[in-house]
């Protein structure tokens, strides 16, 4: 831990010149996403917001991918390549997931999670 | 191979039990497996080749675990000591009803399989194996056989003994990764040398475990409600044998292996000891339920033989093997009378009983001898051991060996308080209708009180077999 | 075998993906409940053989994956044995599956996808194939655990389900994007020439790698990441949770170890730290927690939680005895599962009182669930004991300052035996009348045959792990 946060804090201290400029934004405006994702995904009570939620999370590390691939690998293009996976994969999340919130809704008339809580005990 | 039979016997007959349809086939069948077994060990030790006293075989290469059994002068005595047990305990339940007879006895023969494994094991793992199989079928025999709580008391049973076990497995665990060739040997174990930190940890992982088995103050309160609740044939196998599994772990598995440690720690073993000995003797003065009385007394003489180990001399050490089977045999005797008592009354508590003796007059016969045996009165097999343990105690620490002796005057003011509550006196109603003993008691008792006697007299047999 | 590790996709992971699809289509044509568990048990058995001619070089499709999946003697030996799970798992409650809802081949072609994500998890080298196998696996799980689509319960279970498993997908994706950012590579034997072309950005690795820790513990649920876990597992249809609890869980677990046995040194000191502290509150949360409940199949749930952290110890410790020792417990504890959630799913009452004097009415279900439980209570003689065993040995075996560990673990598995002796209490010491649905010979003869299994690795866990180094 100790040392994580001492890689953490040595970031701002290093010699990046102007290509880590551009992508020390990159990442800042990324990881803000990531967490404003975050925060939806815990106080947010529609299903369908927390969905967008979960959306905004897998893009903010789409960014990411693009932000790396170009400014540090750009020889080869892995990272766009792995977005593209993720975008395919966070399509067939979301399918599932609108087909049970749906079938929830079919019972429940409701799609407010505070309404479904059966399960806790 | 005598050991591996010795195992086997009860093992496959255990197993084959469970088939049996006929209740009194299954009681016969009990019985020839225990005499088998009786007459094997004796043969083994008296008659067949030495050679064929140990067992080897390769059981789990990866782990440097092998099937190794050897019966030695103490494992000879205790298996003794189990053979004869259980074919004690069978012959007086002879005339007892359990409803499922056939899983009761064949839990009580796979009982019988574990002890012999733990007696005889010359592998850790093997040890622990064992150590657990015995546990096992105790654990359903007390649960389904027994009184109105057994099954909440059973379970602290268990539960206490599984958390001492596994923490020993732990310290044999680690013991494996000190040997050289990474086995699980006893001599293997003799042979580590280990610093006195190492050794001041592993002793208390294993103490604490067979501390719990013995049971030794204060890891003792599962054992009084225990020995109440289960049903008296397997009380007697709990106190005859499985308490003695505590004391022989101790002897073989610590006191080689640790010695510094036995060294450091033998003052607050002691002390232990003594605290458990008086207080479970004032505790049994106080007993109305005869059971409950024999359960402390039995801690008491538990915790001597412990103390006496931690004296570290040769004396006490003789005193403690000797007492070993002693002790066994007169708590079985015990146990028996009380079942006895019981059945014919209907009640244990000693408010509600007396003069059976008029009504009983051979049961009361019995009950003297083991009475005089249980206070360890000269020429009872029991004087001499508790002699032994005392004087051994004695050259460690007078003083100590002077508290710990009270247990010999407490004892008699118990046990014969006892005695003459239930059979002198005047009958009570409850008494009125009680008849004497059947025969098959009768039988159990008799070779009992042979036994209490001849070894009180004669008892250089006993040393030979443990030298 | 490294000399393979450039060509091979294995079999399993192609053949379970094409099998999926046919049954699936199966589901068309064949409408009879029968007909569909016997179309599934066939192509098990055809996945299996696929498997096992792989195994022994008699037949491999060649596909040049360009080392983003590698074979090795690990990987494949867990293949089979979840392959076998899964084939034990369906003849076991095959009928229970297609009675869930009216999509019964649907159910099975799930499991055979889900099947096809473990596979690639214990294949992957590269973290792209981490995060497919990942997604291929959970996603359908989604769906199974929501497949009572009447019952409220399950699809609250599957939308909590969906919202964890998404969540840590994100942060599973995260951690990928940094590992990426600070190697510029995907494959976990990232090299080191790699590394020190890129030193600046180096320092993203260990965060990225502590992103992939916790959303591999969400996974495996691990705490403090674990409180999905039994609300899903009590809310899925029984079946489901047994196969949830067995091979997905253990594919995890494979795919962490995969992972974290190259990597850990990537994370310094810290990872010394952080894997105790988990370990221990995963056992904590798992065995304090199960003692208070009142239903079986919850109890379970929280008993998985107290197994991850046992298995948590591999992790730790990734030398022989941790790679052998998760391989026996994969196969102890998912047999001991199956087979206990077998029994539980022919209970028509779920809490304790439910299987009150079960002994009594039904004797060959009460006595091979008995030891079920004694083998994830790790009693020995049962296959259970040697799988913790070689957890704790494990620990011991890296360092003897490990000791305390392994006590505090030791007495949590003694806690544990609070919770599960209450179900032999129950079926054995209580008086009652447990109501079971009806109970086929077949499904008798297969749990005996379960429970045999149990015994015969716990007396000769050398049988299992010769297989291993065969």
């Amino acid at each position: 831990m100790i040392e994580l946060l001492f890689h953490i804090t040595a970031f701002k201290s290093l010699p990046l010149g102007e290509v880590g400029g551009a992508l020390t934004h990159i990442i800042i405006l990324s990881t803000a996403l990531f967490f404003i994702g975050m925060y939806g995904l815990f106080t947010r009570r529609n299903m369908i917001t927390m969905l967008m939620s979960i959306e905004l999370m897998l893009n903010s590390v789409n960014i990411n991918f693009v932000a790396f691939n170009k400014y540090l690998y750009p020889d080869k293009m892995d990272g766009i390549f792995f977005s593209i996976f993720i975008i395919a994969i966070a399509a067939a999340e979301a399918a599932v997931a609108i087909a049970i919130i749906i079938n929830l809704y079919r019972t429940h008339k409701s799609i407010d999670v505070d309404d479904v809580t059966d399960l806790k005990q | 191979m005598v050991p591996v039979w010795l195992i086997l016997i009860p093992l496959l007959t255990g197993l084959v039990s469970f088939g049996l349809q006929n209740a009194k086939a299954v009681k016969a069948w009990a019985l020839f497996s225990t005499i088998i077994s009786t007459t094997l060990i004796i043969a083994g030790i008296y008659f067949l080749n030495p050679s064929s006293l140990q067992f080897n075989a390769t059981w789990l290469k990866l782990l440097g675990s092998n099937f190794s059994f050897k019966l030695d002068g103490m494992s000879k005595m205790l298996c003794l000591l189990t053979a004869a047990s259980f074919l004690i305990i069978f012959i007086a339940i002879n005339k007892n009803e359990y409803k499922n007879s056939k899983s009761f006895y064949a839990l009580m023969l796979l009982m019988q399989a574990g002890f012999m494994g733990v007696f005889t094991a010359t592998d850790a793992l093997l040890f622990y194996f064992f150590w657990e199989l015995a546990l096992i079928p105790a654990y359903f025999l007390c649960s389904m056989w027994g009184g109105e709580k057994r099954i909440q008391v059973t379970f602290k049973f268990f539960v206490y003994t599984f958390a001492g076990s596994l923490i020993m497995l732990c310290g044999i665990i680690y013991l494996y990764f000190q040997t050289p060739n990474q086995t699980f040997s006893l001599e293997s174990f003799y042979n580590l040398h280990l610093s006195n930190k190492q050794q001041y940890i592993l002793f208390w992982l294993f103490f604490i475990a067979f501390a719990i088995k013995m049971p030794m103050f204060p890891f003792h309160t599962w054992q009084p409600d225990t020995y109440e609740q289960s049903s008296t044939g397997v009380t007697m196998a709990l106190s005859g044998v499985m308490a003695k599994m505590g004391i022989f772990a101790v002897i073989r598995w610590v006191v080689p292996i640790f010695p510094e440690a036995v060294n450091h720690f033998s003052n607050i073993v002691i002390i232990l000891s003594i605290i458990g000995i008086v207080y479970a003797s004032l505790i049994a003065i106080r007993q109305d339920d005869i059971k409950r009385l024999i359960a402390y007394s039995s801690i008491a003489h538990i915790s001597l033989m412990c103390a006496a180990i931690f004296s570290q001399n040769n004396t006490a050490m003789q005193g403690v093997l000797i007492q070993m089977f002693n002790h066994g045999i007169v708590v079985i005797g015990l146990w028996i009378v009380a079942d006895a008592v019981e059945q014919q009354v209907g009640t244990r508590k000693l408010s509600e009983l007396g003069g059976l003796a008029q009504k009983a007059p051979a049961l009361a016969i019995f009950i003297v001898v083991l009475a005089f045996a249980n206070v360890a009165l000269p020429l009872a097999s029991s004087f001499i051991g508790e002699f032994l343990m005392l004087s051994g105690l004695f050259q460690y620490n007078i003083i100590m060996a002077a508290i710990a002796g009270t247990t010999i005057i407490l004892s008699s003011i118990y046990t014969l308080n006892m005695v003459q509550k239930i059979f002198y006196g005047n009958t009570v109603t409850l008494t009125e209708k009680a008849v004497d003993i059947s025969g098959n008691i009768k039988i159990a008792l008799t070779i009992l009180v042979i036994i209490i006697i001849v070894l009180g007299v004669y008892p250089q047999p006993m040393f030979n077999l443990v030298k | 075998m490294p000399e393979r590790a450039e060509l091979g996709v294995m079999n399993a992971i192609i053949f379970s993906a094409l099998i999926g699809v046919v049954m699936m289509l199966g589901g068309i044509v064949i409408k009879s409940n029968a007909g569909i568990k016997l179309l599934a048990i066939i192509l098990l058995f055809i996945l299996l053989g696929s498997h096992l001619a792989e195994y022994y070089d008699l037949f491999n499709i060649h596909i040049q994956t360009h080392g983003m999946l590698a074979k090795s003697r690990f990987g494949m030996f867990f293949n089979t044995i979840i392959i076998s799970l899964t084939l034990l798992y369906v003849l076991l409650s095959g009928d229970e599956i297609v009675k869930v809802g009216t999509y019964g081949a649907e159910y099975f072609a799930l499991i055979f996808f889900s099947l096809c994500g473990a596979t690639i998890l214990s294949s992957y080298n590269n973290l792209l194939m981490l995060f497919l196998g990942v997604e291929i696996m959970t996603i359908p799980l989604f769906v199974l655990t929501s497949s009572e689509k009447k019952n409220l319960k399950s699809n609250e279970a599957g939308l909590k389900y969906f919202l964890m498993g998404s969540f840590s997908t994100g942060i599973l994706l995260m951690g990928i994007a940094l590992y990426y950012g600070g190697t510029g590579l995907f494959a976990i034997e990232a090299s080191k020439a790699a590394n020190e072309a890129q030193q600046a950005f180096r320092i993203l690795l260990p965060l990225g790698l502590l992103f992939i820790f916790i959303s591999l513990s969400f996974k495996v649920s691990a705490a403090p990441f674990h409180f999905w876990t039994p609300d899903v597992y009590d809310g899925a249809p029984s079946v489901f949770t047994s196969f949830m609890a067995t091979i997905v869980k253990t594919a995890g677990f494979i795919a962490f170890i995969k992972l974290f046995e190259l990597r850990s040194v990537d994370m310094g000191y810290s990872w010394k730290i952080l894997l105790p502290l988990i370990i221990i509150l995963t056992l904590l949360a798992g065995n304090i927690t199960a003692v208070f409940q009142q239903s079986v199949k919850r109890m379970l749930a929280y008993s998985s939680i107290a197994h991850a952290g046992f298995m948590l110890f591999a992790l730790y410790n990734p030398n022989d005895f941790g790679k052998q020792g998760i391989m026996l417990y994969t196969v102890a504890y998912s047999l001991a599962t199956i087979g206990t959630f077998a029994v539980l799913t022919k209970m028509k009452d779920y809490t304790y009182e439910g299987y009150n004097g079960l002994a009594k009415t039904k004797p060959v279900l009460a006595a091979t669930n008995t030891i079920f439980i004694l083998s994830l209570a790790g009693i020995p003689l049962t296959a259970g004991f040697f799988a913790k065993y070689y957890m704790l040995a494990s620990a011991l075996k890296e360092s003897t300052s490990n000791l305390w560990l392994v006590i505090v673990a030791v007495l949590f598995a003694a806690v544990s035996v609070y919770y599960y002796f209450r179900v032999i209490q129950a079926m054995y010491f209580k008086d009652g009348n447990a109501e079971t649905t009806e109970i086929k010979p077949f499904f008798k003869t297969l749990l005996i045959i379960i429970a045999a299994l149990i015994i015969v690795i716990g007396l000769m866990p050398s049988l299992l792990l010769d297989l291993f180094y065969a």
